[in-house]
């Protein structure tokens, strides 16, 4: 008797929709498997994971943060009425959204705090009552573990650290994020910049020395941000581990550390040949020619502000292949130059970068960005302009994968939101952003009550006292 | 190496003279655990300190397991850093990670620093050289070679992918799915892998990855450039001039691709988790330089959707916290940061010791007296020029000592080699040397991860020759010797 | 002095901003009197002047200036005929305080002004809710008239 065979035992799409699927444009699959916009129809990858955030500034929260924007249920911890410090900046004063708390009606919070709290739960607490130290552990115990950043010690005399808090819970993650680590300078405090300057990469990023230029630091705090996502690595490998054997584990990470991470070939550098590694501007080390150049005008003269006016005149320029160097040197004019420097190997020496770029730069200097972007496209070469944060929001191509997007923040309003989505695309557990944040003490009752199950009376009594 | 008569005629010759053998690192040892331990005794924290060294100190990282042992990772791409660094996350983790690279090699091992070749590494067995950025980013990796560009080298990849959780994949936005072997089609033979491509810009979209008329790849910093990062860095035309100075400048790093590398390796183990807990799935994720730096950018975007402020750069200074900046001092740039009323009161008590007018003109100026009012642009333009003027007359260290006696967060701005000599740095390894069988003692970075009560992340080796590992991975698959160097021989590995 | 240039005739403080005067050589001119002085400075230090040089047009005007005995009045960068602009932040915008907006750039209300009237319960529970309605009736007026104009879009 003939075995009947089955079309789903049989390789290849089973369907007209599959089919269909295997055929269309790539680009266009793409876009339908991600399908940005959609990501509330799709699970959630850490549903189920509660973590903790007793933490303050950028570092640590925004560590937990990914994992909130991967659906892990965050409860944040701050301190009763000021909430965290990073609540009180804002970029020269100007920018703050209100109210912080009702008791301070014309204090906001600044525009510093944005994505590093997304989709938390906020509470407050104040850990040096001895009263606070049962609901702390109560929340420990049902919890998948926390991070913080206060001084080594602090915890530890508060009876918080890792070695109590696993008697308790020993499938406790435990994250101690900050500036150094055990060592002579443990007590350090840590600050992005500090990050920078003292790792190293300061001393590598900036205009070189003989063109007048100064170690600069990266926007912001490129850093504090870069090293968390470092630490939620770590936290997400801790889970995996977890599932084999049922244990947690504590991990302290260094903030200043993960700069020296980055550092490319400088380390090895030095401890091989002693070499210590400098800045050299905007042109690559590595490559030639690969670097951003000045044009002589920017794109638009008449606008109002100046960094549209003044600003928008600088091109990235890639073209270290042999024969996109040709193509380049034809284009400005200056056969000379490929003649000079055939071999990638003749351009990317020093003096040779000074001479290409400012060969470069003599031609752009009677052009526009837009020019200069458009003349070496259309002859096949890589260039594109140096944008600024207008060009960014108006980019069609971060509208339709949904990169930015406006958020209709339930505490706030209308907020236009670069974090979270850009992250990163995943086809089925894609990440989220619910809210930017709330004020202080905004869950108060959601955790204290409707979670850990304490009484009315006993929560407001505590919210008067300040104990909360 | 004998300490002879050494003849310098060019760089080249100097070289020698540092090799390890001669001046190990460190060159002077860090402090002892008696010295530190007094330390913590400062702040009573004597015995939470002991209990930390003890569990978390690096010298302990290998008698403890590894947190993604069993989990394979299939890496393939060329050029850029992000899956590099997205696959070391993994590999330092304890994952198995298989760098796949086509028969010439992946052209980053070929490049630099200046084109200098005396600044790459020799193998000792082949005398091939490499460049040190390949070799510092090849942690823990296998390293194999394939022509995907071959019928029988795509068979070959099908069967490596059926045997991996997870595949990292690094072309032009297509290409591999062009080929038959993208994720669309792994993923109806595999539905448990996850598949993650890194990339610049994109695989779709208006702006999505590039490549040149003559097939050039785009790299960092296209990323940085695309998001408002290298705009909002550097110092502005009005504090330097422009072209000699004051201009937008990208990081000194590939920082784009770090970024996005990281966050690949987040999205993941995310991705595993939910495949491991829940649904039995693998599924597609897309991670791209210019959007993962965005995400970091702080609130640059939302401030623009707030009131159509278009971010400046501000150099060394921060346009949101004050003190928070590194100055120039006698011998190089002191960064000195504090944000709270307590610090910026202790800075000026600090200063004022040596140069009474700063407190003069700090303290009595009614505009500094609130937190939030020194912020203002004049405000910043006041405080550093005058702290400018006490840094003129200290060197690094001792602008620390007198800063750190007041308990505030202040650093020189270090150079590699000072990184690299720093106390605290040689005492909890933040570089440390390892031995490499290829290419001799490298000194390292130390990942952060790597203190860790129960699975410490760690580097096991550095660099690996091109294709060393062909033999036993394609064993594993069931291409015995003799096919493998048929194989090679037409050119499919 | 160095890095500022306490000006004697008039008493005004300017300050040489660090990195730009760092290593300098040229002519400033003092933001409150407008007298032009010639310096040099080498890493910091005033190796020549301040020197007066009546006469002479100044290469360059420090970025801000204040009066330490007259309550620290001040000139803002900016100024004309006195400080330098900061170009790259536009003085309309960079007041140094907090500006209070009620719509955001696509005109949808957001609570960026102060004061909030409140709305927590207890223990300062908010709701998932911004009640504009109830809590801002007048923005909520605005904000409909601005939907009435066709001033709401949606980028």
């Amino acid at each position: 008797m003939e075995e009947k065979i089955r079309i789903e035992d049989l390789p290849g799409p089973k369907s007209k929709e599959e089919l269909d699927e295997m055929k269309i444009p790539y680009e266009e699959f793409c876009k339908k498997i991600f399908d940005p916009g959609n990501e509330f129809s799709k699970p959630q990858a850490l549903k189920g994971i509660r973590w903790m955030s007793c933490t303050m500034y950028i570092f640590t929260p925004h560590s937990v943060a990914n994992l909130a924007e991967l659906g892990a249920e965050v409860v944040k911890i701050e301190m009763p009425r000021m909430g965290d410090p990073m609540r009180h900046t804002s970029p020269f004063n100007e920018v703050y959204l209100y109210p912080l708390h009702d008791t301070r009606p014309t204090v906001g919070t600044g525009l510093g705090y944005t994505n590093a709290n997304p989709n938390k739960y906020f509470i407050t607490m104040d850990y040096h009552r001895p009263e606070m130290k049962e609901v702390f552990y109560r929340l420990v115990k049902i919890s998948d573990g926390l991070t913080e950043c206060y001084r080594p010690g602090t915890f530890d005399r508060w009876k918080q650290s890792y070695r109590y808090l696993q008697e308790i819970n020993p499938r406790f993650i435990y994250v101690w994020g900050g500036g150094f680590g055990y060592g002579p300078k443990i007590f350090g405090g840590s600050y992005d910049i500090l990050g920078q300057a003292h790792a190293g990469l300061a001393s590598i990023t900036g205009m070189p020395e003989f063109m007048g230029g100064y170690p600069v630091k990266h926007t912001n705090w490129a850093m504090d941000w870069y090293s968390g996502t470092l630490i939620t690595f770590a936290i997400l490998a801790a889970l995996y581990w977890r599932r084999k054997t049922g244990l947690g584990t504590m991990i302290e990470f260094s903030q200043v550390q993960a700069a020296t991470r980055i550092l490319g070939y400088g380390v090895p550098l030095y401890g091989r040949f002693g070499i210590v590694r400098q800045r050299w501007g905007n042109w690559d080390t590595q490559l030639c020619v690969h670097g951003i150049i000045l044009c002589g005008k920017s794109d638009y003269p008449d606008a109002d502000n100046p960094q549209d006016r003044e600003e928008t005149r600088y091109v990235m320029v890639s073209a270290f292949q042999d024969a996109d160097f040709k193509a380049l040197c034809e284009v400005i004019g200056n056969k000379e130059l490929y003649k000079k420097y055939k071999t990638h190997k003749d351009r990317v020496e020093a003096e040779a970068q000074v001479e290409i770029y400012a060969a470069l730069e003599r031609w752009a200097a009677d052009k526009s960005r837009s020019e200069v972007v458009r003349i070496l496209q259309d002859a096949g070469i890589l260039a594109e302009p140096v944008k600024n944060m207008r060009e960014v929001y108006e980019s069609e191509h971060l509208r339709q994968r949904g990169t930015i997007r406006w958020l209709d923040d339930p505490t706030f309003g209308d907020v236009l939101v670069q974090g979270g989505y850009s992250t990163g695309l995943m086809s089925k557990t894609p990440r989220r952003v619910n809210w930017l944040w709330r004020p202080v003490g905004a869950d108060n009752i959601k955790i204290y009550h409707e979670m850990l199950g304490y009484p009315l009376s006993t929560i407001k009594e505590w919210y008067e006292k300040a104990w909360i | 190496m004998e300490k002879g008569e050494v003849e310098i005629t060019s760089r080249i010759d100097s070289l020698k003279l540092i090799d390890p053998m001669i001046r190990p690192w460190p060159v002077t040892p860090p402090p002892s655990r008696e010295e530190v331990k007094k330390i913590y005794a400062k702040r009573n924290a004597e015995e939470f300190g002991q209990w930390c060294e003890d569990n978390l100190s690096f010298e302990t990282s290998f008698d403890k397991p590894e947190a993604l042992q069993g989990v394979t990772v299939l890496v393939i791409g060329l050029w850029r850093m992000g899956s590099k660094f997205a696959s070391s996350l993994l590999a330092e983790a304890g994952a198995e990670v298989i760098y796949i690279e086509p028969p010439t090699g992946d052209p980053m091992r070929y490049l630099t620093p200046f084109g200098r070749e005396e600044y790459m590494l020799e193998d000792k067995k082949t005398g091939e050289k490499c460049g040190l950025d390949f070799i510092h980013e090849m942690r823990n990796k296998y390293s194999i070679t394939l022509n995907i560009e071959s019928e029988e080298g795509r068979e070959i990849y099908k069967k490596l992918v059926s045997q991996a959780d997870i595949v990292i994949e690094e072309y032009p936005p297509g290409y591999m799915d062009s080929l038959g072997i993208g994720y669309r089609q792994l993923s109806k033979l595999y539905p448990r892998l996850i598949y993650c491509w890194i990339g610049e810009r994109g695989q779709w979209g208006p702006d999505k990855d590039k490549v040149s008329k003559w097939g050039q790849w785009m790299l960092e910093p296209f990323g940085q450039c695309y998001n408002g990062f290298v705009n909002n860095t550097g110092f502005p035309a009005d504090q330097l001039p422009r072209g000699r100075g004051g201009d937008p400048t990208r990081s000194g790093v590939w920082f784009a691709d770090y970024v996005a590398g990281e966050q690949a390796a987040v999205n993941i183990l995310a991705a595993l988790y939910w495949r491991e807990e829940v649904s039995g799935e693998g599924q597609f994720i897309e991670v791209t330089a210019a959007e993962a730096l965005l995400d970091i950018l702080d609130m640059d975007l939302t401030w623009y959707g707030f009131n159509q402020s278009i971010k400046a750069r501000t150099g060394s200074w921060d346009p949101n916290l004050n003190q928070y900046a590194w100055n120039p001092c006698k011998d190089g740039y002191m960064m000195i940061g504090g944000q709270s009323d307590r610090l910026w009161y202790r800075i000026g008590m600090c200063i004022e010791k040596d140069y009474p007018q700063f407190g003069r003109l700090i303290c009595e100026d009614p505009k500094l007296k609130a937190v939030a009012a020194r912020n203002a642009l004049e405000a910043l333009i006041k405080t550093y020029t005058l702290t400018s003027r006490w840094l003129r007359d200290l060197n690094r260290l001792e602008a620390e000592q007198k800063l750190l006696e007041y308990d505030i967060a202040a650093g020189p701005l270090l150079f590699i080699d000072e990184v690299c000599e720093f106390p605290h740095f040689k005492y909890r390894p933040w570089v440390y040397t390892t031995e490499s069988e290829e290419y001799g003692t490298i000194l390292y970075s130390v990942p952060p991860t790597n203190f860790q009560v129960r699975t410490p992340h760690r580097v096991k080796w550095l660099g690996r020759r091109l294709g060393r590992d062909n033999y036993e991975v394609y064993q594993k698959i069931g291409l015995g010797q003799t096919e493998v160097d048929e194989l090679k021989g037409k050119g499919v590995i | 002095m160095c890095d500022i240039i306490w000006c004697k005739k008039c008493n005004t403080v300017n300050y040489l901003d660090p990195y730009c005067f760092w290593n300098w050589e040229g002519k400033v001119n003092c933001a409150g009197c407008g007298t032009v002085y010639y310096i040099h400075m080498i890493q910091g230090f005033m190796y020549k002047g301040p020197e007066e040089r009546p006469g002479e047009k100044p290469d360059i005007s420090p970025l801000y200036a204040d009066k330490p005995l007259e309550g620290y009045k001040c000139y803002l960068p900016g100024t004309p005929g006195r400080t330098r602009p900061y170009n790259c932040l536009p003085r309309s915008k960079y007041l140094g305080k907090a500006e209070m907006v009620k719509f955001s750039i696509r005109g949808k209300p957001v609570r960026g002004w102060c004061p909030q009237p409140p709305s927590s319960g207890l223990a300062g529970q908010f709701p998932y809710r911004w009640d504009i309605k109830k809590l801002s009736p007048d923005v909520w007026q605005e904000y409909q008239e601005k939907i009435k104009k066709g001033e709401v879009k949606d980028w």
